[in-house]
């Protein structure tokens, strides 16, 4: 309970395609760890308790909470936030189709969407509405009711179809 | 008026590229927590674990004694730092004034409320000191439900009050006794709405910063409102200069209209004593126990009603669960007066409130505020009276809707209904949802003893607020309320030939700046991408007025009415300045694509008199752009036309110019609640699961009037999104106190959100009647969908469990309530 001298360790991790080394608390999050000690604001907090999935985040490819990580636990991997998605300028093909299809109002809950979209459509690249809505069921959204984000979620699978992703 | 040409542009009706999902999409959001200052401290908050005790001894000397904690923020400071909140017109119908701080200082009243606050290098310390401080608390019995709380015996949340009751009243129109005299039968029932919220995402957050040797604040904050937090800062602190800035709020609802002020002066007394900028984040349970609940509601509704269905007089007596506080005492009965006597011709009406106060989070404004349970008691009422008639429920309605042919309709209680079609819809609705088809469906299925329920709802969406309602019910709060509205917008042709948009309010997630830059770019003949809207909201720098708020649907009105008249402004002074420097008369000049040009005619009149700067002088159709305007309205004076004031900015405040009457009330108490009246038709196509209890939402339509429609996408989204809301609350969303007033329900999963698999597909018709009012003919769509909602779903559920005799009269049904309700009816 002592935070007299917190005892720091330190951190080697990827964060979109750059290397970090930090020392941190043990008792840091990953979510913290990004938004605080790196300044990658894009990834949100929402509960701090795996229930929104506002701070989802790519760990070595696969969706996570980053509130559920412990930042010494993303020692030696690589992790991809919101800010690592576009490419020259350009948002990548799902950021875009939230974009065009209105599948965010306030955005609070929209990075977090957008990655955890990434790691279903990598999974299943062809999903169907219900697929969709299965696999955006850890993602919280207070604003929308689904409907376009669900929407997005699905322009993209087609656009993404006819291309070869870059990322997840 | 120079020319009384139609915008050249055609955005409006268009789904255009939003403005703000590009950097929502990118994380490049600006949320309050994405601000970091120079030496800023982080606060946390010491919340109450008790829900009614007295505070009776307060030590704070372990947690300073901790590396790195700054300072200590207990009651014994908030009292002698600050003064209590002024009661604002949420809490009008106080009789007695009852000082109530940021923070309590004597006592607490429920479980969550703030009793102090530290300010610490990090938010872990600050954490972590707040197991550090010890405070004695002399525990109280709690008072929990309304019906204890009003017993004679019953402990008192305010000792000085004398009661559990702060508040009763009435309000009354037409003649309802005749009314009741008059009626073939009368058709009674008790019904209930339960406590809820909207859960924003994104919790409470607050930057302070004080300069304390020059009496300056300027906190950052997401909240909804402007003045409640300009207000509580300057009462409260006595300070003069204020400013409050807004950026991205991650929703809001309503949620962050009101409470969030208490938090604002913690923090901002936080930076006062340590003068150091301060900021505080809500975490969830926090948010979940203090930051505020939609009112429970309970109603006695007796309807006056004719044997061919007509409801010629409504009385209901209302009791409201406010909550540990006296500041938003009225408010969920006062906006019953908005939509009142809701989309039917009913003459006579009375509704007698009780607010009575208990060991619970306080009240606050909430998607609707009090017209969700209006809805119910209407369409709960309506079914009911089909069900007592043998008639249908949709030939009830279509009974008492008020007629296409009598808009704008006026309301016993002085709403001006501006325009509608409700029986249309109702007629559309059913035939999209194949009604018929539906109801033999249901006869097959219930002979396999399947559960199929259709249920309707009608509704209006009142908005735009008239901050003269109140005076309705209380004529002493003349000071604090005003009337009618006021919001400003400021529009500016720069130097560089972009269009800067300044708004008045702050943006929670209705896509106000991609809506605005369309209607000023139609003005202007220049795409909406080519306009910049300025964000955050800046209390220093926008032009706002009582009206700026993100809240009452206020948006549709006051802001597209201000940025419409500033862009048609500007327009006139662009064509005075390009007329001159054209040497062509205004009304010749169009706007198009950024630019100025002489109308385009079968044989030009006139060639090659422009003045020597202009382009092409010699050219068929002379022409100038923003940028070449731009470049002589800030640094060519010789250029100016004589007594043209340079610059090309102009702002206009907009206030509803067809506010009368009624925009204060008259002897009979008849008042405008709000100005516009959008309206919509709910269908529900549920199959319950008499096993389980469980609800499967098969079709949810809406017909939805929303007046003329600027941006389909947007307009369509707050549908969507405030009907899932109101689907939500009806099948599972809720707030739930132990019997000794703890809250169960901390987290969201505990709460029963519904997520994107619970939520149904949405299906939106739009049959727009715009208004002849506004600016564009536009109506409110913000609140809507989340107003009627519950009642529809109440509504089918009742009918798909008809075998079983059950009524509906109460929220949330949960699996267990409706495992409850068949087991009660069976027996």
């Amino acid at each position: 309970m002592t935070s007299e001298a917190p005892v720091k360790h330190a951190v080697r991790v990827q964060v979109n395609e750059r290397q970090y080394e930090e020392e941190v608390e043990g008792r840091r999050l990953l979510v913290h760890f990004l938004r605080e000690t790196l300044g990658l604001t894009g990834t949100h907090v929402g509960c701090v308790v795996g229930e929104c999935g506002a701070c989802s985040v790519l760990l070595d490819g696969s969706v996570v909470k980053s509130c559920l990580v412990l930042a010494v636990q993303a020692d030696g991997r690589a992790v991809v936030t919101i800010e690592g998605l576009e490419r020259n300028g350009s948002l990548h093909p799902l950021q875009e189709s939230f974009v065009s299809r209105y599948g965010l109002q306030c955005g609070y809950c929209t990075p977090g969407m957008i990655l955890t979209a990434l790691d279903l459509l990598a999974r299943n690249p062809r999903p169907t509405e219900d697929d969709i809505r299965h696999g955006l069921a850890g993602n919280l959204c207070m604003c929308t009711g689904y409907m376009q984000i669900v929407e997005a979620v699905r322009e993209a699978a087609t656009v993404l179809a006819g291309a070869t992703p870059d990322l997840a | 008026m120079i020319s009384a040409e139609r915008p050249q542009g055609t955005s409006v009706g268009k789904s255009v590229r939003s403005h703000e999902a590009p950097r929502h999409a990118s994380g490049r959001g600006h949320f309050v927590d994405d601000y970091r200052l120079p030496g800023m401290l982080h606060a946390a908050v010491l919340r109450s674990p008790h829900p009614h005790a007295r505070i009776v001894g307060f030590d704070v000397t372990e947690a300073l004694g901790l590396p790195g904690m700054v300072a200590v923020l207990t009651p014994d400071d908030v009292r002698s730092m600050s003064r209590p909140f002024a009661p604002g017109r949420y809490a009008a119908g106080l009789r007695t004034p009852v000082p109530e701080y940021a923070s309590a200082v004597d006592k607490v009243r429920y479980v969550g409320e703030p009793v102090a606050a530290v300010a610490a290098r990090d938010a872990a310390t600050a954490e972590d000191a707040l197991d550090r401080i010890v405070v004695e608390y002399e525990p109280l019995p709690p008072v929990v439900g309304t019906s204890e709380a009003m017993r004679r015996d019953a402990p008192l949340l305010y000792e000085e009050l004398g009661t559990n009751v702060p508040w009763r009243g009435a309000v009354s129109y037409g003649d309802v006794d005749a009314a009741f005299r008059e009626a073939e039968l009368v058709v009674r029932d008790r019904l209930k709405m339960h406590r809820y919220s909207s859960v924003p995402l994104e919790t409470f957050a607050c930057i302070a910063s004080a300069d304390p040797t020059n009496a300056t604040l300027t906190v950052w904050v997401n909240a909804q409102v402007p003045d409640v937090i300009d207000d509580a800062l300057r009462e409260g602190l006595g300070l003069r200069d204020v400013r409050i800035i807004i950026p991205d709020i991650g929703g809001g609802f309503g949620q962050k209209i009101h409470l969030i002020r208490k938090y604002v002066l913690i923090t901002a007394l936080l930076s006062l004593k340590t003068s150091r900028p301060v900021k505080w984040v809500e975490d969830r349970s926090g948010h979940m126990m203090a930051g505020g609940h939609a009112c429970a509601q309970e109603w006695d509704v007796e309807a006056a009603v004719q044997r061919d269905g007509t409801v010629l007089g409504l009385r209901v007596r209302e009791t409201d669960d406010v909550g540990g506080s006296i500041s938003t005492l009225t408010i969920h009965f006062t906006n019953k007066l908005n939509n009142l006597f809701n989309t039917y011709t009913t003459q006579h009406l009375s509704l007698e409130g009780s607010s009575v106060v208990t060991n619970k989070c306080p009240v606050v404004p909430n998607r609707g505020i009090g017209k969700p349970g209006m809805c119910f008691v209407w369409e709960r009422t309506m079914d009911r009276v089909a069900q007592t008639l043998g008639m249908s429920p949709v030939e009830v309605r279509t009974v008492n809707l008020i007629p296409s042919d009598q808009f704008p309709y006026q309301t016993p209680n002085g709403n001006i209904y501006d325009s509608g079609d409700y029986a249309g819809m109702l007629r559309r609705a059913m035939e999209r949802i194949g009604y018929e088809e539906l109801r033999e469906e249901q006869a097959r299925l219930r002979e396999q003893g399947r559960c199929l329920g259709v249920g309707l709802a009608v509704a209006v969406e009142p908005g735009g607020r008239n901050a003269a309602r109140d005076l309705a019910l209380f004529p002493g709060i003349k000071g604090v309320s005003g009337s009618g509205g006021v919001n400003g917008a400021t529009i500016r042709l720069e130097r560089s030939g972009m269009v800067t948009l300044l708004l008045g309010s702050p943006n929670c997630g209705q896509s106000h700046e991609t809506t605005t830059s369309q209607i000023v770019g139609d003005v202007l003949g220049l795409s909406p991408d080519r306009i910049s809207v300025i964000s955050p909201f800046d209390s220093e720098v926008a032009p706002w007025g009582s009206a700026a708020a993100n809240s009452g649907n206020n948006f549709h009105l006051y802001d597209i009415g201000a940025a419409h008249d500033a862009a048609r402004k500007l327009r006139e002074r662009i064509l005075t300045l390009a007329g001159h420097l054209l040497n062509t008369d205004p009304e010749d000049l169009v706007l198009e694509d950024g630019a100025v040009s002489r109308r385009s005619r079968g044989t030009p009149d006139q060639d090659g008199v422009g003045p020597s700067h202009a382009p092409s002088p010699h050219s068929p159709t002379p022409r100038l752009t923003f940028a070449e305007l731009g470049r002589v309205a800030y640094g060519n004076q010789a250029l100016l036309p004589k007594g043209f004031e340079p610059g090309l900015q102009e702002t206009s405040y907009y206030t509803f110019p067809h506010a009368e009457p009624f925009v204060v009330p008259d002897e009979q108490g008849r008042v405008r609640a709000q100005f516009t009246f959008s309206a919509a038709v709910h269908i529900a196509v549920v199959e319950v699961d008499p096993a389980t209890g469980e609800v499967e939402v098969q079709r949810y339509l809406i017909v939805s009037d929303n007046g003329t429609i600027i941006n389909p996408s947007v307009v369509d989204g707050q549908i969507y999104g405030s009907a899932a809301h109101g689907i939500s609350v009806a099948l599972g969303e809720a707030f739930v106190y132990d019997e000794d007033g703890r809250l169960l329900t901390l987290t969201l999963t505990d709460y029963g959100k519904s997520t994107a698999l619970e939520t149904p597909r949405i299906e939106v018709e739009h049959r727009p009647m715009p208004s002849p009012f506004t600016t564009l003919g536009q109506k409110a769509a913000g609140e809507g969908a989340a107003i009627p909602s519950p009642a529809a779903i109440a509504s089918a559920v009742e009918d798909a469990l008809q075998p079983f005799g059950v009524r509906v009269r109460e929220l949330p049904l949960t699996p267990e309530a409706i495992w409850r309700l068949i087991g009660s009816s069976a027996r």
